[in-house]
């Protein structure tokens, strides 16, 4: 078992005045046994972190350890990892036998014990059937089964994944994550992730480093990660619906104005003259305005999801989500009343959007 | 409203069917293009092919007598155990095959290396190959001549192998190249974590999978040294004289063995014709099973 430790690393691409920077300064430990997802969107330098931990893509700047050890000049294969690929990358002129296999012939790990482990690890992921198959017969669940199996069979200290998900359909793609949830916690091994999807992150993780444009965001528990965002990115990015982020302006002392409309929020403990303010959709809630009370805001769009509504209200100036609980009675064009009590108020700088701690005193 | 829509199906059935006459015509003009064209280019070998198997008696009159009973492989016979002729033929076999090798072999980790690695000089390279291909044969001639009989290799199979390397080889990168390129690169990836070097990336993993690529540009290859005439015509004159050149020599100044040069025609022409029809099977398999759709 082993733990793998960033150290300022970075990675180039290109040479001299051409070169860009894809990551910056990664310093990060993830523990023995934990399941750790990068996430972040398309582009910001998930899938060159995990090749650089891989060893497939040489690291610019800074070292990585595993298990204590240096590993940033070692050949992928002296890393004892395993690697699955997000378009599954079997080998398609072997059968599936041999491609569970094939990492093990390559290790010179004898005939009979080859042959146990290949079973073994074919049997754990139910793809006993079509062990004589070539890939190509297979289905793409199937694909990602025999990948995994190939992972499995070589036992390795450290997993990584490349979104090996997200060539499945939907349905299938919730059931394979709670199998490789299962699968993680009877291996045990140092898991990484790479997704770009939060659900899969957030159930799946033990720890979650948010990452955006080269940049690490932020390195936590999925609740941390949930409610006490570092940065308004990860604020903005995890959470679904999105959370409302929006201009705040002071009125007088503790209390805001959200988006330059009437809606105002008590903000105790911030002593500034603009935040950016986050409240998150469920945890905010509406009713039709009273006898003699002054509307927030009017209902623009409601969204029957089942087990609940998103209503986007229009306050004036800006747009605001409200997520409520079953079907609603609001229909559009309904003035309502807007209220954040009990919500958890996240407040960021306005310029560069770090958290600003001093509201999570209350 | 209930005008129009009963109206539009029909002009709809009228389109459709105006339309699907016209694709019948132009299924007929070409299956009658295509018929054509393989009588133009058919007829000549299959004329070749009855000139040898017949008496020329048979053949020469104005109504020639294509009974079968009148075939005769005497041509055949006499060639094959004729050591003038086999030792053309031999010859032809060795330089072709070694030639194929030599390609293959040098073609492939060049190949390989181009597709996969980014450097300086790649396009250049890739250009420069193709170049090559552009300048005429008989420029060359006279100076691989001169060079050939100075190291020694005039009329020699060693000469006729180095020369038609140097000739096919970038062609045959060229090739491979694109073949290499269509892998997906995660299947390298996928390799060098199960442990694979360089080397055997290249011979567990990309070479089967480019192998109808590779069996197609390998039968190019072979075919292309086997049926050349003119280079062997410069650079042999007994020793290492190949099968085209053998054939040409039943050309006679004032008399002519039309069988006999018709045999020769089609002993050459038949291996040709095998490979030509096998490389057509094995790139249509390549299209056709997506050798590398995982
Ligand atoms: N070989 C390369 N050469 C140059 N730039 C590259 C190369 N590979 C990646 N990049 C750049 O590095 C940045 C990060 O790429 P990376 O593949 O790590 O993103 P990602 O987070 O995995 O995105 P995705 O979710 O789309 O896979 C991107 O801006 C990309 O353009
Ligand atoms: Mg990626």
């Amino acid at each position: 078992m082993a733990d793998i430790e960033l150290v300022g690393v970075q990675k180039d691409y290109g040479r001299g005045r051409k070169a860009v920077r894809a990551v910056h300064d990664l310093s990060y430990t993830i523990a023995d046994g934990d399941f750790v997802s990068l996430l972040g969107p398309s582009g910001c330098g998930k899938s060159t972190t995990l090749n650089m931990i891989a060893g497939l893509e040489d690291i610019t700047g800074g070292e990585i350890l595993i298990d204590g050890r240096r590993v940033d000049d070692l050949d992928p294969d002296k890393r004892d990892l395993a690697f699955v690929f997000q378009d599954y990358a079997l080998y398609p002129h072997m059968d599936v036998r041999d491609n569970i296999g094939f990492g093990l012939r390559m290790r010179k790990v004898d005939k009979a014990e080859t042959e146990r482990r290949v079973v073994d690890a074919a049997r754990r992921l139910d793809i006993e059937h079509v062990l004589g198959n070539r890939p190509r017969n297979l289905s793409g669940g199937q694909r990602q089964r025999v990948a995994l199996a190939r992972a499995i069979a070589r036992r390795p200290k450290v997993f990584l994944f490349d979104e090996p998900l997200s060539n499945l359909d939907a349905l299938l793609r919730d059931q394979t994550r709670s199998e490789l949830k299962l699968l993680h916690a009877e291996l045990g091994a140092t898991s990484v992730y790479v997704t770009h999807d939060q659900e899969e992150a957030m159930t799946l993780s033990d720890r979650i480093v948010v990452m955006s444009r080269g940049r690490l965001e932020q390195y936590g528990s999925p609740y941390d990660i949930y409610h006490r965002p570092a940065t308004e990115f990860v604020a903005s990015f995890v959470g679904k619906p999105r959370m409302n982020l929006l201009p705040a302006t002071r009125v007088e002392c503790g209390r805001y104005a959200v988006g330059g409309s009437s809606f105002t929020v008590d903000v105790p403990g911030v002593d500034a003259e603009r935040i950016r303010l986050g409240l998150r959709p469920e945890e905010c809630s509406v009713q039709p305005v009273g006898e003699g009370e002054h509307a927030s805001g009017v209902v623009k769009v409601v969204e029957p999801l089942g087990n609940a509504s998103d209503v986007t209200l229009d306050l004036g100036s800006c747009l605001f989500v409200v997520r409520i609980p079953g079907f609603t009675g609001l229909t559009v064009g309904d003035p309502v009343l807007l209220s954040a009590q009990g919500a958890t108020l996240h407040c960021f700088d306005p310029d560069g959007g770090a958290r600003l701690t001093a509201a999570d005193a209350r | 409203m209930s005008a129009t829509t009963a109206d539009r199906p029909a002009a709809g059935g009228r389109r459709r069917s105006s339309r699907a006459r016209r694709r019948l015509l132009g299924t007929i003009g070409h299956r009658v293009l295509v018929a054509l064209l393989l009588v133009y280019l058919l007829a000549p070998f299959v004329w070749m092919t009855v000139y040898s198997l017949y008496p020329a008696t048979a053949l020469q009159t104005l109504t020639p007598d294509l009974d079968p009973r009148q075939i005769r492989l005497d041509a055949y016979l006499g060639m094959l155990s004729d050591p003038s002729f086999l030792v053309p033929m031999a010859n032809s076999a060795i330089v072709g095959i070694s030639t194929t090798i030599v390609c293959m072999v040098l073609g492939s980790a060049c190949a390989y290396v181009i597709a996969r690695y980014r450097f300086r000089g790649r396009q250049t390279l890739l250009l420069g190959m193709l170049t090559v291909q552009a300048v005429p044969v008989i420029v060359l001639a006279v100076p691989l001549f001169i060079l050939l009989r100075a190291f020694g290799q005039y009329d020699t199979l060693l000469g006729l192998v180095i020369t038609y390397t140097a000739f096919i080889l970038p062609l045959v990168v060229w090739m491979l190249v694109g073949f290499f390129e269509e892998l997906p690169p995660s299947l390298e990836r996928a390799a060098i974590i199960d442990g694979c070097n360089r080397l055997q990336i290249m011979t567990r993993i990309a070479v089967p999978l480019a192998a109808p690529g590779l069996a197609a540009t390998a039968i190019l290859a072979f075919i292309t040294s086997w049926s050349d005439f003119f280079l062997a015509k410069v650079l042999t004159i007994s020793n290492a004289t190949t099968l085209p050149v053998r054939t040409a020599a039943f050309q006679g100044l004032f008399a002519m063995d039309y069988t006999a040069a018709a045999t020769a025609g089609v002993i050459t022409a038949v291996p040709v014709l095998v490979l030509a029809l096998v490389a057509q099977k094995w790139i249509i398999r390549g299209l056709v099973e997506g050798a590398v759709k995982g």
